[in-house]
């Protein structure tokens, strides 16, 4: 179970563009959800995901995984129970290395770098296995730079190789937003495979309120670093992006503009 | 022939250094300017081993230690305190000056009565008296090699992967639950050891250590690496590291031409000229790469 | 492919013909109706332009001169210039030992003649060297000026001794000596131990003030006025090619500034007990006539200092600080200058 308490958050702070992003911030997410998150840009939603993850730091609160504190935990530290798929596509992969490289990078991850053969040719099959799954042919393409690869494959590694070892948290942060509409559904279906079948706590940040409503178990709508809308199990199954618009508009209107 | 002779040495000399500097530039893609006074480090540490009778093939890996220590500094300076990249090389280098004074003593430590790698009673029995001429190039090839064929190994292995991966996307190291901090510290360490190995060659080769030797180190190593990298991509069977060294020959054939012909002035002259035609060359390659994407 | 291929031509070309074009300007042609006679090929190389090692340059081909062997007629000589770099120094002599295959090596400052020697150690090719302050510390002479080899050449130390009995004939209440030097330069390391060893011996105390580069030369010379009485200079390059600022920042304080050579005179020093760097580079020069002649070998000669220092006195200097130098000064003098010249 994954806890944020009290969380605070300012920006520039102490100077004449302080501004407050979260004040007295509260979530809770327990294990196995699939949590979707949506909201107006600057609402708060990939801020959270860069609190969670510890890209940035917390300014006041606690952030809980199990009843255990990470706050204080750097990024890399939180990485080994975290997975996280970025919005660029680039950013899950190493563009100069191979795709076997990669795969076995991915692959120690949480174990010793030490001298041992950066590939285990033991674990080539396993990694074609893997990618065969995805259906694009790059388990025909071990030895390609990953840099040469189109977007939407590059993702399509970026989330197998970010679910490659065990982990407890799925992070995706817009994932499909630089991705064509085919090959978002693409890398949409295969995420949720994914989840499925590796029992993932996820928590997905995206702009397609379509995505939003089809997958996962719970969706939360984030306004000026609030919770604004919480709907899960059965309420969840009730509601279609028309009610996530209206609540939309709603929050615009209140808003002024 | 013998200028033949001459450009290898001195070409697989400064390939070492050029070797470091591909670590740095190319894999860690970090602007390390420590390289100018690594360099003469290892030549001090050598000279004034070397002058208290250590044994010549000792100070190899103590130069490359010592070189290991500088780039530490850097790394630590630059992940620690966040400090630039460029500017914590430029301190460690300032540093270093006085460091290799302090450790040779003096700006100028001669070691022609020594023993050296190249000359020594043990070379002597080996070859039987008369040590031939060819075997300087053979040793400084067989340390080349060596140096080379393991850092080849290196990079080949997992923690070989990591630093392959920080400079190309650090993120993904952070993702792997590993500090990139680190394992820049421990690529900044490999390089300098190298550079310092190369200044300990250079010094045992010169007989002297010169205060001044490490002046331009890191231009003359990019230029080598860029020279061997753009000139040497894509073709097959080479891998970058030996176009490293590629590259360093043909950079010090070129400085050799233009030392037979010309006052050294225009040296740098031609090699900007130089420079920018290879440049203009692998950029020309590099469009065509994202054209076929 | 093929643009890469074509850049690469083009870039072959560019060397070749850079090459092609170079190659006769630099060398000076020995002429052929000197067949009867034996000619000669010299290298030079010189460790950096400035204007000592230049005299000696001149100096040694002078002396070659005097002893029959003369540029254009049975010698050819190849001049190379390292522009203060080690790297570079070593890929001349290199160039020199393995591709020109010259009779003898000048080398000209310590550096030069270090890496000179290291590159024909192994062959039969002699090194003459000149401006090494101290052969022995260079290691290129043992303890009994002996060379460790096939390698002689000329020193040129400093007169320290005359020039501390000449700044005390002049400023007779003078108790510390100021002096600037660059921490890199052999030389100038060397000399100020000597000048430490015997300033006791005349009534003064050193005060050294070490520096690392040109931008370090206000701050040092400011902190050294404070302290001194006067200062004198040494050969240090650095030093010396900002003299003109050092000079200014003293005349203000109307603090004496003695010098080492008869340049820094003419551009405003009170007085120099120096060398003359064209006689040092004659000296070396009559030296290697004599090893190419083969009258004597390089191996057994010891390297040679020159015999007498020359002073030179700058008498507007001393009209500006408001200082007489004795009459017998004025006499002994090998060159007396009555006005302060721009420096080059």
């Amino acid at each position: 179970m994954l806890e944020l308490k009290h969380i605070n958050k300012y920006y520039n702070p102490g100077t004449v563009n302080e501004m407050c992003l979260f004040q007295d911030f509260n979530l809770s997410i327990e294990k196995n959800e699939f949590v979707s998150v949506v909201g107006s840009n600057g609402s708060g939603k990939t801020s959270m995901l860069n609190l969670i993850c510890g890209s940035i730091d917390t300014d006041g609160g606690t952030i809980l995984i199990d009843g255990k504190d990470i706050s204080k935990e750097k990024e890399y530290q939180r990485a080994r129970y975290m997975g996280r798929v970025y919005q660029n596509p680039a950013m899950g992969t190493c563009p100069s290395m191979t795709i076997k490289e990669n795969m076995s990078l991915a692959d120690n991850k949480g174990k010793m770098f030490g001298l041992k053969a950066g590939t285990n040719k033991k674990r080539v099959d396993f990694y074609r296995e893997s990618l065969r799954q995805l259906g694009l042919g790059l388990e025909d393409k071990m030895d390609v730079k990953v840099g040469s690869l189109s977007g939407g494959q590059r993702q399509a590694m970026a989330l197998v190789m970010s679910t490659l070892t065990p982990i407890d948290f799925l992070i995706l942060d817009e994932h499909t937003a630089a991705l064509d509409p085919k090959t978002a559904e693409l890398i949409m279906e295969l995420t949720d495979k994914v989840v499925k079948e590796k029992k993932l706590t996820t928590i997905m940040v995206t702009h397609n309120l379509r995505y939003a409503v089809e997958y996962g178990s719970r969706l939360i709508m984030m306004h000026q670093g609030e919770i604004v809308m919480d709907y899960k199990g059965k309420e969840k199954d009730k509601i279609d992006t028309d009610d996530i618009l209206r609540k939309f508009n709603e929050i615009s209107i209140e808003c002024g503009n | 022939m013998d200028l033949l002779f001459t450009i290898l040495e001195q070409g697989l000399i400064y390939g070492l250094l050029a070797l470091g500097i591909y670590i740095t530039y190319k894999i860690l893609d970090f602007p390390d300017l420590t390289v100018d006074g690594s360099f003469p480090l290892g030549a001090a540490v050598t000279a004034i081993l070397i002058k208290n009778g250590m044994n010549p093939y000792l100070t190899l890996p103590i130069s490359f230690l010592a070189g290991g220590v500088a780039g530490i500094c850097t790394g630590l300076i630059h992940v620690k305190f966040k400090v630039r990249d460029l500017l914590s090389g430029v301190i460690v280098m300032t540093g270093l000056y006085t460091i290799n004074m302090l450790v040779a003593g003096t700006n100028n430590l001669p070691i022609f009565s020594c023993e050296n790698i190249f000359k020594n009673k043990w070379l002597e029995k080996l070859f039987g008296g008369e040590i031939p001429s060819y075997s300087k190039l053979l040793i400084i090839f067989i340390i080349v090699l060596i140096a080379k064929l393991l850092l080849d190994f290196f990079l080949n292995t997992q923690s070989g992967y990591l630093l392959r991966a920080v400079g190309d996307n650090d993120l993904l190291v952070t993702s792997l639950a590993k500090d990139k901090g680190n394992v820049k510290i421990i690529g900044l360490a490999i390089a300098n050891g190298l550079v310092s190995l190369s200044g300990c060659v250079f010094c045992q080769e010169q007989k002297v250590f010169e205060i001044s030797s490490g002046t331009g180190a890191l231009v003359l190593g990019l230029a080598s690496v860029i020279i061997g990298i753009s000139l040497l991509k894509g073709v097959p069977f080479i891998k970058a590291t030996t176009a490293v060294l590629i590259g360093s020959i043909l950079y010090k054939a070129c400085v050799a031409i233009a030392i037979r012909n010309f006052e050294p002035v225009f040296m740098k002259l031609i090699t900007a000229v130089l420079f920018l035609i290879i440049l203009i060359i692998s950029m020309d390659r590099k469009k065509k790469v994202k054209n076929n994407a | 492919m093929r643009k890469r291929v074509l850049a690469g031509i083009l870039s072959l070309a560019m060397m070749v013909s850079l090459a092609g074009c170079g190659g006769t300007e630099s060398k000076e042609a020995s002429s052929t109706d000197a067949a009867a006679e034996k000619s000669y090929t010299i290298g030079i190389s010189q460790f950096a332009e400035h204007g000592s090692l230049d005299n000696c340059r001149e100096g040694f081909l002078e002396g070659l001169k005097e002893a029959g062997i003369e540029k254009g007629k049975n010698l050819t000589v190849e001049v190379k210039n390292a522009d203060a770099d080690m790297g570079t120094a070593s890929q001349i002599a290199q160039n020199f030992v393995s591709d020109e295959e010259v009779d003898l090596i000048c080398a000209i400052a310590t550096p030069s003649a270090q890496s000179a020697y290291s590159a024909a150690e192994e062959t039969k090719i002699p090194v003459v060297y000149t401006a090494v302050t101290n052969p022995i510390a260079a290691e290129l002479a043992t303890d009994d000026k002996k060379p460790v080899g096939n390698v002689t050449g000329t020193s040129d130390v400093l007169p320290v001794e005359a020039q501390l009995k000449m700044i005390r004939e002049i400023l007779p209440d003078a108790k510390t000596i100021g002096i600037l030097y660059t921490t890199s330069e052999a030389n100038s390391v060397y000399t100020i131990e000597e000048y430490e060893k015997l300033a006791g011996d005349y009534g003064f105390t050193i005060e050294k003030k070490g520096i690392n580069t040109t931008a370090d030369i206000s701050i040092a010379t400011e902190d050294l006025l404070g302290k001194v009485d006067c200062m004198t200079n040494l050969t240090d390059n650095t030093v010396v090619s900002s003299l003109p600022t050092i000079l200014d920042m003293a005349n203000e304080k109307k603090i004496p500034v003695f010098g080492s050579e008869i340049e820094q005179v003419k551009i405003g020093c009170l007085a120099a007990e120096g060398i003359d760097y064209i006689n040092l580079g004659k000296q070396t020069g009559q030296m290697a006539a004599k090893i190419l002649k083969g009258e004597a070998n390089a191996a057994d000669m010891e390297f040679e200092a020159i015999e007498e220092n020359s002073l030179y006195v700058n008498e507007k200097v001393a009209e500006n600080l408001g200082i007489t130098v004795p009459d017998t000064m004025k006499d002994r003098a090998v060159e007396s200058f009555t006005e302060i010249s721009e420096s080059e």
